[in-house]
């Protein structure tokens, strides 16, 4: 009996000596009556020592001692009260001063003959799986900041069901949502109204994991903007479906030097044309109209023929005007430079332009110009001739009065920004994109030639010309110089 | 006296129709339809002025204003076009030392009075 209990002890403290975790037995007093090798090392001590010793003595590290101690004491007078299963964290001070987290667990042990007989301190080191963690968290923490320091690119990630579930700063930056606003809401909101790309979008990353395409996205104010959208797949780690992952990149700027280039070989080739065509208008309507002017010197010709004549010569005298304006159209007149003061020009076009306007017109007029403003480069009549038509456009434009607006500044880049804007009907997308184009008109009665000589003339100045519009809300026009 | 005008221009309806327009105006007129005729012509012949296409198959109008200049430089040349008032084209006429330039373009009230002008102002310089 004697034999196989002691066998069984050394075999027991083999097992508690072999086994990676440190083992403490404590009296209900909280003195030390066994302490396996793992946990007496630990507390850089020998095992045969702590016997006796009250926990305090090596727990728990030297930072926060105190603090930690009254904590584990409620734990353990928790344990030694009631015999409840307990579980804590706490430092301890190991070999070479290196501290140790371990998680212990508190298991109260019944004696035979009834109450406590002490309580079981099992701990497991856990620094190593701190250290992992923490590290882990660092890293997600970084993967965070990055995605939500890109600002170029809008990344979000919707569920099956379509509702968002992340939104980065990106995305926060393009839409002008923020991410508590749209977060777990409707993808649709993102998209132009009533477009049913998103589904058949979603059909072809289900089929190919991936999908790539130019479209239009949609801001919070509800102004579209173009995008490269990718649309990849979002799965979970047993590689199951569970949303879309979607980027994309706001490509506003790219379409509009694309749309300068296009505009560019475009009105060339019309210029070209136009040239062309005027020329050979010019020959018979020379023709025409000389056999007019000969035939009315006819003395014979009753008051009929004379009105049919007169009629004749006001059709060709329109067809001599449009003529002209092709030809000044596609005229590349290379302009006469001098240093001249955008501000002077816009003064001395004002006056001008009040003739132009409706007489019971109620327009008021809010003019910013910027003073020390650098002079530019430029033909004084092309350019009196572009704000004469930018002017008298803005005026057309509100019939019922309004609001026109003129600034000018000094703008990055060395440039001389003059902005014109209106309060007038404003002109729908789909026209803005043909407005520089001869003979485009929203107007009437206008040639659709006034905007595309300007824009020549600004061209040939080296600058540029843009316009904004808004249905209902008005049309700014921006015209760029380059400093003298 | 009447004025003696060569009239150069390739298309038949046009040179008629100055022709027409310049014998109104009791000129004597003469037609061709290419430079190379009119150079040979006005070795020849003496007008008192030239009215020249700028644009003409084979020897351009603006070559032929400068061979006219160089052998007889008081002879009055004036310069027609299809382009209208185009400043390139007139800067090289004048280059060339025409004495005006009258776009098709133009009323034909205006194309006469210009034709006049210029043929006076040519005449008094010379």
């Amino acid at each position: 009996m004697e034999t196989s209990r002691k066998l069984s002890e050394s075999f027991l403290n083999k097992v508690v000596n072999a086994a990676g975790a440190l083992i403490i037995y404590l009296d209900p007093d909280g003195r030390i009556i066994y302490c396996n090798k793992k946990a007496a090392s630990l507390a850089s001590r020998d095992e045969a020592d702590l016997a006796g010793e009250h926990w305090t003595k090596i727990l728990f590290s030297h930072k926060n001692t105190q603090m930690k101690q009254q904590m584990f004491k409620a734990v353990l007078d928790d344990a030694v009260s009631y015999g409840r299963t307990n579980a804590f964290e706490g430092l301890i001070s190991g070999p070479e001063n290196k501290e140790h987290l371990i998680s212990w667990c508190l298991t109260p042990i019944s004696a035979k003959e009834g109450g406590l007989d002490g309580v079981l301190l099992v701990g497991n080191d856990i620094t190593e799986l701190k250290e992992k963690e923490t590290s882990l968290k660092n890293i997600d923490t970084t993967l965070k900041n990055i995605m939500s320091s890109i600002r170029e690119y809008a990344l979000f990630a919707i569920n099956l069901e379509g509702k968002i579930t992340y939104f980065g700063m990106g995305s926060e930056y393009l839409f002008g949502w923020s991410k508590n606003e749209i977060i777990f809401k409707d993808i649709l909101l993102l998209f132009p109204e009533g477009d049913p790309g998103l589904a058949q979008m979603l059909d072809e990353v289900r089929g190919k994991g991936k999908y790539e395409i130019e479209t239009e996205l949609r801001k919070k104010d509800g102004s579209l903007f173009p995008v490269d959208l990718t649309v990849n797949q979002l799965k979970d780690t047993a590689g199951r479906l569970i949303g879309y992952i979607l980027i994309a990149k706001d490509i506003t700027e790219i379409k509009k030097m694309e749309y300068h280039v296009f505009q560019t070989e475009k009105m060339a080739a019309i210029g070209q044309l136009a040239a062309g065509m005027a020329h050979e208008i010019n020959n018979p309507l020379f023709v025409i109209s000389g056999k007019i002017e000969l035939l009315k010197d006819e003395k014979s010709f009753g008051e009929d023929i004379r009105r049919d004549l007169n009629v004749m010569g006001a059709q060709t005298d329109r067809i001599r005007n449009l003529v002209d304006r092709l030809l000044k159209f596609a005229r590349k007149s290379i302009p006469r430079l001098e240093t001249v003061g955008i501000n002077e020009i816009i003064e001395s076009v004002l006056p001008l332009v009040l003739y132009h306007k409706l007489p019971d017109s109620n327009v008021i007029m809010d003019k910013h110009l910027s003073q020390n403003l650098p002079p530019v480069k430029g033909d004084l009549n092309q350019l009196q001739e572009v704000f004469v038509n930018l002017f008298i456009n803005a005026y057309q434009a509100m019939p019922q009065g309004g609001r026109l607006f003129v600034s000018t500044s000094a703008t990055e880049g060395k440039f001389v920004q003059v902005v014109i804007s209106d309060t007038g009907r404003g002109i729908p997308a789909e026209s803005l994109k043909n407005i520089f184009m001869p003979f485009y008109s929203t107007k009437k009665d206008g040639t659709g030639l006034g905007l595309s000589i300007c824009y020549n003339i600004i061209k040939n100045h080296g600058g540029i010309i843009d316009i904004e519009s808004q249905p209902d809300k008005g049309t700014t026009f921006i015209v760029k110089l380059p400093f003298a | 006296m009447a004025n003696k005008i060569l009239v150069v221009d390739d298309e038949p309806s046009v040179r008629e129709m100055f022709s027409d327009l310049l014998k109104k105006e009791d000129c004597a007129v003469t037609v061709l339809s290419n430079a190379e005729e009119a150079l040979q012509l006005l070795e020849k012949e003496c007008f008192d002025a030239v009215l020249m296409d700028i644009k003409l198959p084979g020897m351009s109008g603006m070559e032929a204003l400068k061979k006219i200049k160089d052998n007889n430089p008081s002879l009055p040349v004036i310069m027609i076009t299809g382009f209208g008032y185009d400043e390139g084209l007139i800067a090289k006429c004048k280059e060339y030392s025409c004495n005006g330039y009258i776009g098709k373009n133009m009323p034909i009230s205006q194309i006469i009075s210009s034709f006049k002008m210029f043929l006076k102002t040519a005449k008094e310089k010379r």
